[in-house]
């Protein structure tokens, strides 16, 4: 089991569906994926690196060889990947104060989907429809989501300033430092091993 | 199209795994031990494919009954799910693959159903195609900066921070010249390696207060 790799989670999720439901989630998920302000919070969750969910239709689990046995099934599935910061625990009472309207939305298809507030039977269901993961890679296994934000706006004012101090005096050059410092201030967080938690 | 956000792809392929009575270890036995033994820091093989934001693989054995009133059914095949996010396109994607990590991608894969091995490039594209799963919605908080963008940022950040904290002080003139130094060094850095587990940002600063310590 691997699902961790330095300051990032890798979770995975399984929930049955009925066929006929599937098409609302997948309205769902165009409008969300139409509509960016639909977003927002997603995004202002901010430990989220990337994240997906995959309908797998009941009649479409990939056949690769003629002896490979057809599947049979009677439902659609739901398969959910996160690559996140922080722990379990952590990520799913978020996702149950933050987004609990937008869960409902595409849960509430799934068999037997508690709703995602209250938080005790929402984390009993993901649970037991979750599988570990064998093995996790990530190029910056040090870095939260935050953190490669940060780096990329301290990159950005860094290429910025260069250019703006091009030909300045020693004076001018001092007193433009101080500027980029008060923006880059608060980016400059340590990055490393994730807090223990549980 | 749902697979692509920004500049990256989430590639999804769930690949039945082989199903041999015969077999000493089974190939979901022999394939987990697999895994289990692929190094997951810079030596990792997906470090050298180096467009590879984060990948998995997971051996799903079954699908989940949730309990009554539902229905209980199982899998024929259990499945080896591929979880990847990357730059770029997914023919250049899965062409570095063979062509970069052929020994790990055949020693994985060899195990699934219907794989045709790397050695034919095109056929191994084709497979992987064929057991891809389009994703429904995919979320990249990032997704218009490549790897090694991500990585130089955040190296650039860790010397920002130490250049900040070594250079207090001085003269507007020193600190002129420290900068134009600074940036001399950042350009020749050596580029930062995918999947090293180092640490970034400034060093723990020592303090002398005694506030802190009891005697």
């Amino acid at each position: 089991m691997a699902n961790i790799n330095y300051k990032t989670y890798a979770m995975n999720a399984i929930t049955p569906m009925k066929w006929w439901k599937t098409w609302i989630v997948r309205v769902f998920f165009f409008i969300l994926g139409a509509v960016k302000p639909l977003q927002k919070d997603l995004v202002q969750l901010s430990f989220i690196h990337f994240a997906r969910w995959v309908i797998i239709k009941r009649t479409k689990f990939p056949h690769a060889a003629q002896q490979q046995p057809k599947e049979e099934l009677k439902y659609d599935y739901l398969l959910f990947f996160s690559n996140f910061n922080g722990t379990w625990n952590q990520y799913i009472d978020a996702f149950s104060a933050v987004l609990s309207r937008g869960l409902n939305a595409i849960w509430r298809w799934s068999e037997k989907f508690p709703g995602s507030v209250p938080v005790t039977p929402f984390k009993q269901y993901i649970a037991h429809g979750q599988f570990d993961t064998d093995y996790y890679y990530t190029a910056y296994p040090y870095a939260a989501t935050n953190d490669v934000k940060a780096a990329h706006r301290v990159q950005a004012a860094v290429e910025a300033f260069e250019k703006e101090c091009a030909g300045k005096s020693p004076e001018e050059f001092a007193r433009s430092y101080l500027t980029f410092l008060v923006a880059v201030q608060c980016d400059l967080g340590q990055t490393g091993k994730a807090p223990v938690g549980t | 199209m749902a697979n692509q956000s920004g500049n990256v792809y989430g590639l999804t392929i769930l690949s039945p795994i082989l199903q041999d009575p015969n077999a000493e270890t089974s190939h979901n036995c022999a394939l987990r031990m697999k895994l289990a033994t692929l190094p997951r820091d810079e030596s990792s093989p997906f470090a050298r494919v180096s467009s590879t934001h984060m990948a998995r693989l997971v051996v799903m054995d079954d699908v989940v009954y949730m309990g009554m009133p539902s229905c209980e059914e199982h899998l024929k095949s259990q499945y080896l799910v591929f979880e990847t996010n990357f730059d770029g396109d997914l023919d250049t994607y899965l062409a570095l693959m063979a062509r970069e990590i052929p020994t790990e991608v055949d020693g994985i894969w060899q195990h699934c159903w219907g794989y045709p091995g790397v050695q034919d490039v095109g056929g191994f594209i084709s497979y992987m195609k064929k057991c891809q799963i389009t994703t429904t919605f995919y979320f990249a908080d990032v997704n218009n900066k490549t790897v090694q963008q991500t990585l130089k940022a955040l190296q650039t950040q860790a010397a920002v921070a130490e250049f900040i904290e070594h250079n207090q002080g001085r003269t507007p003139a020193e600190l002129q010249k420290s900068f134009a130094n600074f940036l001399q060094m950042l350009r020749n850095a050596p580029p930062p390696i995918p999947g090293r587990p180092g640490t970034g940002g400034p060093p723990r600063i020592e303090t002398r207060m005694k506030w802190a310590t009891r005697n």
